[in-house]
């Protein structure tokens, strides 16, 4: 085997070569640490590795990061300036980190998402995806792969505006906390909106609708980078103040867990669409929606032991205002999933099938995170389901302990519940009754199944307010039971004007008669997807598994491991 | 002397189907530790298309197929370790060296420290580029890229190589080398199943061809297998120190002679028998008293071999 010539790759992967090691305490500690971090690149996402080598060497790189600085000198020297000798006792720093700020939030929620939108797009325009997608690299590495690089640009673009937010602190008017907010807003965004243009870069595979995308997508990051400019600035403006209330604590501690089940789902989505297909896609998928119907749950809770705490026995109309917007976000939120979900494709790859339980008691559980329209169908109304229990349950304690009472009545919230999971279970449910018969004659992708449930919602809302809306006697009648296949004016007029406004003893025969006829139907094809038995792993794979396991070498506790060259 | 096996890629009923494009009709064949499979057959015929599906890059409408015995469909990922696939095209990096492009992949194909700096060298060393490690690859020649693409496809030590279309583009020297690194990997082992167009150089190097034509798999063997199996007649050519006129109307007397002429001193016929059958025609001419000088049979080529076999037809 010949020598290659030396360059930086061979140099940096020369790790443990200690030879000729000074006896400086200072070089040794440093040696020490340079080693620890070639361990640490040595086990880094590859992905990592080579977009942060590229990042390095391209020009628009370059150029954005050196516009960034100047930006930034240019801002200090004008600021200072500005306040002039003021400086000393004025409180120039609000001042001075808006400009930092929004000279820092152009990179990050517009230069930096785009750049992850392209890394993922210009993959498939430059035919790299494929070579990529036949390594040993998952999906899921993939995409974080692709995010870890953007961050590593985020943290780049941070250290040049750094040194200057740090110079704000010194002026009078800001104080960390405001700062450590101010970047926590920044850099969390950026994060949220790279993840979503990954999204949409693994969603659009084909070249021709590219352009479209990226000026969408350019549109809607300028969006929302506006909107978190403008949050930045309420930031700034408002102090530290606000930090000291336990509402806004409680508020932010709700937002996170949006972002971080969001950001979860979307990273799952991200990985489900550059996977294999008899890759098992949807399991990750909705583990991440079971984690956000259980912040859902968790966020009533807070309010509730919130509003409790702080009125005692006088909630009054808490509960069932409760329960009505937990059955609206709830039913909006497994109608939107469950549409997405009944598009999946019926047939369960034999890769999966191997991974069922075989446990007969077990398996229609666990199955129903599997794969699957049916499963899927039942997924979500099992989950509606379970939300809406939880919610009664609550508002009924509620107003057995007599906390409630008022408007709307407890009665309403009950009702309100029902019909609303009533609508989900029929809509879903004769949606992917149509989605099944049309995949009898051709093929329906998920956007196509997705499409079918929206038009079928929207025909159900839109045919009888037209009726009703050209009929002169019915025009001014205000809710009739021509309504009944329309939840958004039944609903919202069950939760305005209560029961008997909307004919609630007719609807409550009819809605959830027609849910579980819905139900009935589709739990045939439901029953043959949850009752499906699990396969026998191929001997090969197991000879695989024995090989693997026989010639599995010392593998590092941690990433300070060093590889040691063997003798 | 070839001695296969066990088959690496086993395919099995393969098809594929682009709405009513059939691109892959019912394909099987198997591919031995050691040997090189040469895939041919004109632009359309569904060589790209089933060796996406072998390399794990896309999905059969029915069938399946085996590399070391685990499918494509169920197990991609145990696979993949086990594959290196070369497209037709070359995958740029923008901002890369020879060097980093080699350790990206090895990385990904999950070599680590010391493992992949060797496997970085040994495909630098086996396909020449070892002068340039520091070179952009947009500054690299066809040929270059080429001689890169395999490094990068061979990085992670694969039993299976798929390589579609590697000597397209190539001048006559590159091809040469091509065609030395692909017998030097089969000698170590590998399984390499090769797409061209170029059927000179496949009959030099493949020992066993699969002809495919409209997504089917028209015939599997060597190209004497081929021959045999497709087509019984062959052109003899006979040189007599008689007079021709004698010779030619002996030859037109019997049946299992046509298409007889006399060229250049030569007579020219096609025999409809197989070598046996030659050998008797010629024990007769001879036993008849013409003196024969000379008597041969025409081997027949690839080309020969594949425009006999296919008819054209693109879908």
């Amino acid at each position: 085997m010949t020598t290659v010539p030396p360059t930086t790759l061979n140099d940096a992967a020369a790790l443990g070569d200690h030879v000729g090691m000074p006896d400086s305490k200072w070089l040794q500690a440093w040696n020490w640490v340079e080693g620890r971090l070639s361990a640490l690149a040595e086990r880094a996402n590859p992905i990592l590795v080579k977009e942060t080598r590229q990042a390095l060497k391209s020009r628009q790189f370059t150029i954005t990061f050196m516009i960034v600085l100047l930006l930034c000198w240019i801002a200090s020297f004008v600021g200072i300036a500005w306040v002039g000798p003021q400086i000393y006792y004025a409180a120039a720093g609000p001042g001075m980190l808006a400009a930092y700020y929004t000279i820092l939030i152009l990179p990050l929620t517009l230069v930096v998402p785009f750049t992850a939108f392209r890394s993922l797009a210009a993959e498939q325009e430059e035919n790299t995806f494929d070579l990529l997608s036949i390594t040993t690299l998952s999906s899921r590495q993939i995409v974080t792969g692709k995010l870890t690089s953007a961050l590593v640009q985020m943290v780049v673009y941070l250290s040049a505006v750094s040194p200057c937010i740090a110079f704000t602190f010194l002026l009078r008017g800001v104080d960390a906390i405001t700062v450590g907010m101010l970047l926590a807003v920044a850099v969390l965004g950026s994060v949220g909106l790279s993840m979503m243009a990954l999204l949409i870069g693994a969603v659009a595979r084909v070249r021709s609708t590219q352009v479209v995308i990226s000026v969408a997508l350019v549109l809607m990051l300028a969006g929302a980078g506006w909107g978190l400019w403008g949050l930045g600035i309420i930031i700034i403006s408002e102090g530290s103040a606000v930090y000291r209330q336990s509402e806004f604590w409680l508020v932010a501690v709700v937002i996170l867990s949006i972002y971080i089940t969001s950001f979860g789902l979307l990273h799952a989505a991200a990985a489900a669409q550059i996977a294999f297909v008899s890759e098992n896609r949807s399991t990750p998928l909705r583990r991440w929606m079971m984690a956000q119907q259980a912040c859902l749950c968790g966020w009533m809770a807070g309010l509730t032991y919130v509003v409790f705490e702080s009125l005692g026995g006088g909630g009054n109309d808490f509960m069932a205002g409760l329960v009505i917007a937990t059955a609206t976000l709830g039913s909006a939120y497994w109608f939107l999933m469950g549409a997405m979900m009944t598009g999946e494709w019926p047939h369960l790859s034999r890769r999966v099938q191997r991974s069922l339980p075989s446990n007969d008691a077990w398996r229609p559980f666990v199955s129903l995170l599997n794969p699957g329209p049916g499963a899927g169908y039942l997924f979500a109304i099992a989950n509606l389901t379970m939300l809406l229990l939880v919610s009664l349950a609550a508002a009924i304690w509620a107003d057995a302990v007599g906390v409630t009472g008022g408007r709307p009545s407890i009665e309403t919230a009950v009702y309100y519940a029902i019909f609303a999971w009533s609508y989900v279970v029929a809509f879903l449910g004769f949606g992917r009754l149509i989605i099944n018969a049309l995949r009898q004659w051709v093929y329906v992708p998920m956007t196509a199944a997705f499409l079918i449930h929206v038009i079928l919602l929207l025909t159900a809302i839109g045919v009888p307010t037209v009726i009703q809306m050209t009929s002169r006697q019915l025009r001014d009648s205000g809710y009739t039971l021509w309504q009944m296949t329309n939840p958004v004016w039944t609903l919202g007029a069950l939760a305005e004007k209560g029961v008997d406004n909307v004919q609630g003893d007719i609807l409550i025969l009819i809605l959830p008669t027609a849910a579980i006829i819905a139900l009935l139907l589709n739990m045939r094809s439901v029953a043959t997807e949850l009752l499906l038995q699990k396969t026998p792993v191929p001997v090969r794979i197991i000879e695989d598994e024995a090989e693997i396991q026989a010639a599995a070498p010392h593998r590092p506790s941690s990433p300070w491991d060093v590889d040691e060259e063997p003798a | 002397m070839f001695m296969p096996r066990r088959p690496l890629i086993e395919v099995r009923d393969l098809h594929r189907y682009f709405g009513p494009t059939k691109a892959v009709v019912d394909m099987s064949f198997e591919v031995y530790a050691g040997e090189v499979f040469g895939y041919i057959g004109p632009n359309g015929a569904g060589k790209t298309t089933s060796m996406r599906i072998i390399s794990t890059l896309d999905e059969p409408t029915y069938g399946d197929a085996l590399v070391d015995g685990f499918s494509v469909v169920d197990d991609p990922d145990r696979v993949r370790r086990r594959l290196g696939f070369m497209p037709d095209y070359f995958g740029t990096y923008q901002n890369m060296n020879v060097v980093e492009y080699l350790d990206f992949f090895a990385r990904a194909y999950g070599l680590r420290s010391y493992e992949r700096k060797r496997a970085i060298e040994y495909a630098m060393e086996f396909t020449l580029l070892n002068q340039l490690a520091e070179k952009p690859i947009n500054g690299l020649s066809k040929g270059m890229k080429q001689r890169l693409a395999l490094g990068r496809t061979m990085i992670h030590d694969p039993a299976v190589l798929i390589l579609d279309e590697p000597a397209a583009g190539l001048d006559p020297r590159a091809r040469i080398e091509l065609r030395e690194m692909i017998g030097r990997l089969a000698a170590d082992g590998k399984s390499v199943l090769i797409s061209s167009h170029i059927l000179t150089e496949l009959a030099e190097m493949c020992h066993r061809v699969g002809i495919i034509e409209q997504g089917q798999l028209l015939a599997v063997g060597t190209v004497d297998e081929i021959s045999s199996q497709t087509e019984t007649r062959s052109e003899v050519r006979l040189r007599v120190l008689d007079e021709p006129d004698a010779v030619l109307n002996y030859l037109r007397a019997r049946d299992d002679v046509s298409d007889i002429a006399f060229r250049n001193g030569h007579v020219i016929l096609t025999h409809s028998g197989g070598p046996a059958e030659q050998a008797a025609l010629l024990r007769q001419i001879v036993d008849t008293g013409f003196q024969v000088v000379e008597f041969a049979s025409k081997t027949k080529s690839l080309e020969d071999v594949f425009m006999h076999v296919t008819e054209g037809r693109v879908q």
